[in-house]
């Protein structure tokens, strides 16, 4: 176990470092912090206008949360997850990796771990600048505790999402295709359902996991949820998350990568 | 003795597609000179060897273990893939001190081991620059780093003279020679005979995924030397110059080019043609513009030996 750990840990290391590097990181980060600037805009609304049609709270728990939960954790997971795989068999750099003594799944798992690393870390700036800039001045411990709440659906929501997508990179050629269909068809759809037919999309489980809904014309992240108890949730994403990148890992090893010239 | 390399009724389909047919080899130290036309299955082959893909039929095994499934192998090969293809975004010091990490070295040992091999193929000037502005015959000699970093006994090369300058190409065939002082083994594959010939005598002729010939390579030249070669010659007066060629008994063939400047000439001794040809040129003041060989390629010389 623990030579396993290692060479996990190592190429972890190496693709934290480069992943760091990579161009569609500078374009993700801004991505990313897009809820922080319309954050700005609201404040700065409301002090230029004097009129505050909902508290900074509100609005974070409702507009930012929407924003992060529904689009750019997905989009995120989604870029990321898929290139696992992908972005070796593309750029042909896969016998590098291949040539080492590695256990091809530690490979798979490593970039995973760098990956989502990154994707938290961009997601948890935005968040906490978003929740600063829209609470700046009316801080409260409820406040920081619904934060560290939010942060960690987010994260969560990264992790599952993540090891979701680098199954499907590890296993498909068009990955990024059905990904966004997953992402934007399926779990955009689903979780509306009532009954238990919305327990079959990942963000069921994900919110799940937030306040009571609050009332409102913003209410849009808790719409028709009928929510599961946050430990089964936590079970479900757990597992959800352990069976894609056991899969991956799987598919990885076994599967031959024909690269093209 | 165990060899370094055993393939064993070796055969590998993409789908449809021949990759590699019956090959069985045993491959001891020294340089082996893969050798076939593009195409012909020595990459197959060399990714059979490093377990990147699994054969359909036979076995491989590297110093008697086989090489699927059994990661810790690699610490003891080498392998310098065909590809140009990097993690543009590294810089070429952070590309093999990556790899080394990778290889389980400690952070301070894959610093002083990429400085050693980026050293070794003149790199060190260059090294913290980012791969993506190197220069093809950079980048070739950067790939040879990452598979030499680790130190390991068995070297595997996939073409990997292709886009070097005269003097990349001499320096690595001289690393090569010292590697294989070193009593390591190395596989080189290649499409072009001369750069075969240049860094050792023992080779294996791959065609359309079969193992044609294997020996030394002074013995298929000679099967080459008496393959009857094709010289075009574009000179003013091509009738004067083939009526002094008809006598020669090594002159097979002469044919007139459809310009009337040109004429084709097939001989099965090319030495002494030419010697008679630059005879004619020096001393007869014969006028010639070009001589080409239109079929001196390595393409010819197999379908020449398979009886095209």
């Amino acid at each position: 176990m623990k030579p396993y750990l290692d060479s996990l840990r190592r190429v972890c290391s190496v693709f934290w470092k480069l992943g760091r590097q990579a161009r569609r990181t500078k374009f993700f980060f801004l991505f990313s912090q897009l809820p922080a600037g319309v954050a700005l805009i609201f404040r700065l609304n409301v002090l230029f206008s004097g009129r505050a049609s909902a508290t900074g709270f509100y609005l974070f728990t409702n507009i930012i949360m929407f924003f992060y939960l529904q689009m750019i954790i997905l989009v995120l997971a989604l870029f990321y997850g898929t290139s696992v795989c992908s972005e070796e068999v593309e750029g042909r750099t896969l016998p590098y990796l291949t040539t080492r003594p590695l256990p091809k799944s530690a490979i798979v798992l490593g970039k995973y771990a760098a990956y989502t690393a990154i994707a938290a870390g961009m997601t948890a700036l935005g968040l906490i600048l978003s929740f600063l800039v829209l609470n700046f001045g009316d801080f409260s411990g409820r406040a920081a505790l619904a934060l560290a709440r939010y942060l960690g659906v987010l994260v969560f929501g990264l992790v599952s999402y993540g090891a979701l997508f680098t199954f499907l990179g590890s296993a498909l050629k068009r990955s990024v295709f059905f990904g966004l269909l997953f992402s934007f068809g399926w779990e955009n759809v689903i979780q509306y359902f009532p009954g238990s037919t919305q327990r079959l999309a990942i963000a069921h489980y994900l919110k799940s996991f937030l306040p009571a809904p609050p009332s409102g014309r913003f209410a849009f992240l808790t719409f028709r949820l009928e929510p599961t108890p946050p430990g089964l949730s936590l079970l479900i994403l757990g597992l959800v998350t352990l069976a894609c990148l056991a899969l991956a890992g799987l598919v990885f090893s076994k599967k031959e990568y024909i690269l093209e010239d | 003795m165990t060899p370094v390399i055993a393939a064993r009724n070796l055969a590998k389909w993409y789908g449809n597609v021949l990759g590699l047919s019956d090959v069985t080899l045993e491959i001891e130290p020294g340089v082996t000179g893969l050798l076939g036309p593009n195409g012909a299955g020595k990459s197959t082959f060399l990714k059979l060897l490093t377990g990147q893909i699994k054969p359909s039929i036979g076995e491989v095994s590297i110093l008697g273990r086989p090489v699927r499934g059994d990661a810790s192998l690699y610490s003891r090969i080498g392998f310098c893939p065909e590809q140009d293809a990097f993690y543009e975004e590294m810089t070429g010091r952070e590309f093999v001190t990556s790899l080394l990490v990778l290889h389980r070295f400690s952070a301070a040992e894959a610093k002083s081991r990429a400085e050693r091999a980026l050293g070794i193929v003149d790199l060190l000037e260059d090294a913290d620059r980012l791969i993506k502005a190197y220069s093809r015959g950079m980048r070739q000699r950067l790939k040879f780093a990452q598979a030499i970093a680790h130190d390991p006994e068995i070297i595997i090369l996939d073409e990997p003279l292709n886009g070097l300058d005269p003097l990349g190409k001499r320096k690595l065939i001289r690393l090569v020679r010292e590697f294989r002082d070193e009593g390591r083994t190395i596989i080189v594959s290649s499409h072009v005979l001369p750069e075969i010939e240049a860094l050792t005598r023992t080779i294996v002729l791959i065609h359309q995924g079969k193992i044609f010939a294997r020996g030394d390579v002074h013995e298929i030249r000679d099967l080459i030397d008496t393959h009857p070669h094709l010289v075009s010659i574009r000179c003013p007066e091509p009738r004067s110059l083939a009526a002094r060629f008809l006598a020669d008994d090594h002159v097979l063939k002469v044919d007139f080019g459809p310009d009337g400047r040109s004429l084709l000439v097939e001989t099965n001794n090319r030495d002494l043609f030419f010697s008679r040809l630059g005879r004619l040129i020096v001393a007869d003041a014969v006028e010639v513009e070009e001589i080409t060989s239109p079929d001196d390629n390595l393409q010819a010389v197999f379908d020449y030996l398979v009886g095209k």
